[in-house]
């Protein structure tokens, strides 16, 4: 019954596969400043902070969408701030990415939202691409919704389906913006299990926005927190480990849920 | 199926047996691999499926998401052809991911296209339905007026000032313009079929009527249906994609007396006067061909007077109110039916605008018709 199992791809010291040194990101003026993180191959890490401090315009920096006010980003070894626009495109190549709202392209089926990259970037025949797409749309829970528009589905579904896309091309590294905003419980389980089981199979590195608590203990390896207050990425490690031993009291009572009035 | 060879064959063991076929793949099937597998597979299955398919994925090293795929177009095909699916030698992991992808998936029946027939009766019936839609939609608007005459106060007198300034005054020059050139137009192109018969003076008589009447009212009432209809089948129809209008509805505010009413009373009060200016300078353009060709103003004006009758101004005034009206039902009621999703927004705004001409042009007929049996 069990399988020989697959060839480990996660190694064993482990790599890098996002670097930030010296990070600053924020629009006219900084919004956090001086990030050094070293993202490893093959894990799974959770980014957090309140809301509002700054994760998504990380995300836009970390997917050179935007550049960071200074400081400089390396994707599998390329720099992806003073890369020119090519070198900046093959970096893309390697990884998926959901937004935070979704930015499925509407006036397409679901289907065909995931079929476009593949359209794009592969030259597989129809059929098959209809597969591929149909099992990446049943690993997010839509197989039974390939042929809907997204305006036909509600917005939890929307950022699976985003999910699914983004899983399009089996990227080395997917970068997820509160995926499991907007699900059920037991959605966002399934989700987390497809994560994790990605992860253990393939070594896919996740980076995760979230602030799904049962989510970051359930299946992040380490987390890391922003404080816009401070204006600084304030924690990094394993999530338990933070939640129960951080010597930072803002640290300790995010993981912990705990209001301000009890501080 | 013929296709694209894709290089070497994918190893692949097919075997059928009694209890059906079994699957047995080798090595990796990966986004990479996908496209030599499924060929391969393809060739390799027997043209009708008679027993259970099963996959067995004990002799595969590599799996991934796109490698997925393979069982769940066998999981299709098995179901399409009434027959059992299974998986053998799956790891936990690779289980998890299978059972997720198959979930929910059906062979799917593709839609059948309809036929020239229905597709005729289907758009005379959409037709029926926009026309009824419409002459409900002004009744509504009416209640509400009833409504506003009793309760001023509920006017949005704010925004309807504000409509006034964006789509009146704003379209003065565009409007203007338009009137000119297409006044001495006309005056150009009747000059010399009027001067065989002598009556190169009687060229003012055209334009002045023609313009008053008729091309005045009708340019400002197609440029309110560009300018202002699009603007309000665009402006209602994104409030309506992004839930703001079901926001209001919630606070008990009907969108027609808040939305609808302040842009009708805005165009219905200025068209008219829109609709004069371009025909003061429509009269203006003609003279600018009859002065080049020696006429004096005071000859050319003396002319315009006598031809023009209170009857052709307020006629034209008549309608210019009738056009306006409803060019801005049709741009308001086109943005409250928006539909969902990114198109929705522009087909609203194009059907505004087509829907808004069209009826233009059938109001100006029929009016046309009316005023002369009054003997106008
Ligand atoms: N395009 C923008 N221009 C200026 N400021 C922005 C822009 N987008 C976001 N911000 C500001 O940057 C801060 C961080 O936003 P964001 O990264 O979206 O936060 P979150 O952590 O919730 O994802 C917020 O204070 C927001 O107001
Ligand atoms: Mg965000």
């Amino acid at each position: 019954m069990p399988a020989p199992s697959a060839p480990a791809p996660r190694p064993t010291a482990r790599e890098t596969a996002i670097s930030l040194r010296g990070v600053s990101i924020g629009y006219d003026r900084p919004i956090i400043e001086g990030i050094d993180l070293d993202i490893l191959k093959g894990e799974i890490l959770f980014i957090g902070g309140g809301s509002g401090c700054g994760k998504t315009t990380l995300l836009s920096c970390l997917t050179a969408l935007r550049k960071p006010l200074a400081g400089s980003i390396t994707i599998d070894g390329v720099d992806i701030v003073d890369s020119d626009d090519d070198a900046i495109r093959s970096v893309r190549r390697r990884f998926g990415v959901m937004y935070q709202l979704g930015a499925l392209f509407g006036g397409k089926t679901l289907l065909e939202n995931v079929r476009l990259p593949l359209e794009e970037f592969t030259d597989l025949p129809d059929d098959v691409m209809d597969d591929v797409a149909r099992a990446k749309l049943g690993l997010v829970g839509l197989g039974a919704h390939a042929l809907k528009q997204p305006s036909e589905i509600s917005g939890g579904m929307q950022k699976r389906a985003a999910i699914a896309r983004a899983l399009a091309l089996d990227p080395p590294i997917i970068f997820l913006d509160e995926p499991s905003a907007g699900l059920d419980p037991v959605t966002s389980a399934d989700l987390d299990a497809m994560i994790e089981a990605l992860n253990r199979m393939l070594g896919t590195t996740f980076v995760i926005i979230s602030h799904e608590l049962a989510s970051i203990f359930a299946i992040g390896q380490r987390f890391a927190m922003l404080d816009g207050a401070r204006r600084k990425l304030v924690a990094l490690g394993a999530p338990a480990e933070l939640r129960d031993h951080s010597d930072d009291e803002w640290v300790r009572r995010f993981l912990n849920r705990v209001p301000t009035q009890e501080s | 199926m013929p296709r694209r060879s894709k290089g070497a064959d994918a190893p692949i063991a097919v075997s059928e047996g009694a209890g059906g076929v079994l699957i047995a793949p080798e090595g990796a099937i990966d986004a990479e691999s996908i496209g030599r597998v499924r060929e391969t597979l393809e060739r390799k299955l027997p043209s009708r499926l008679a027993g259970a398919v099963t996959l067995d994925f004990s002799k595969v090293t590599h799996l991934d998401a796109s490698g997925v795929s393979v069982a769940v177009f066998l999981f299709r095909l098995a179901k399409g052809a009434g027959v059992g699916f299974e998986i053998t030698g799956a790891d936990k992991d690779r289980r998890l991911l299978i059972d997720l992808a198959l979930r929910g998936q059906e062979p799917q029946e593709p839609a059948k296209a309809p036929g020239f027939v229905r597709e005729v009766g289907a758009a005379s019936i959409a037709i029926r339905d926009g026309v009824v839609d419409l002459v409900r939609f002004i009744g509504e608007i009416a209640l509400v007026c009833v409504h506003l005459v009793r309760y001023p106060q509920h006017l949005r007198v704010g925004d309807t000032i504000a409509a006034m300034a964006r789509h009146g005054s704003d379209a003065i020059a565009v409007v203007g313009l338009l009137g000119f050139l297409i006044g001495a137009i006309i005056a150009f192109q009747t000059f010399d079929p009027m001067a065989k018969y002598g009556a190169k003076l009687q060229v003012a008589d055209v334009v002045a009527v023609s313009v008053v009447r008729e091309l005045g009212p009708l340019i400002t009432a197609i440029i309110l249906a560009g300018r202002s209809g699009s603007a309000f089948a665009a402006e209602i129809g994104t409030m309506k994609v992004t839930q703001e209008l079901d926001a209001l509805r919630t606070f008990g505010i009907d969108p027609v007396r808040f939305l609808v009413i302040p842009r009708l009373i805005a165009t219905t009060v200025v068209t008219p006067m829109l609709a004069i200016w371009a025909s003061i300078l429509g009269v203006a353009g003609g003279y600018m061909i009859l002065g080049a060709e020696g006429f004096t103003l005071a000859q050319y004006t003396d002319e315009v007077r006598q031809a023009l009758t209170v009857g052709g101004f307020v006629q034209g005034l008549v309608k210019a109110a009738v056009f306006a009206i409803l060019v801005a039902s049709i741009g308001c009621l086109s943005g409250l039916r928006t539909g969902q999703g990114p198109g929705a927004v522009g087909l609203s705004t194009t059907r505004a605008v087509v829907a808004g001409i069209v009826a233009i042009i059938l109001a100006d007929s029929v009016l046309g018709a009316f005023f002369y049996t009054l003997g106008i």
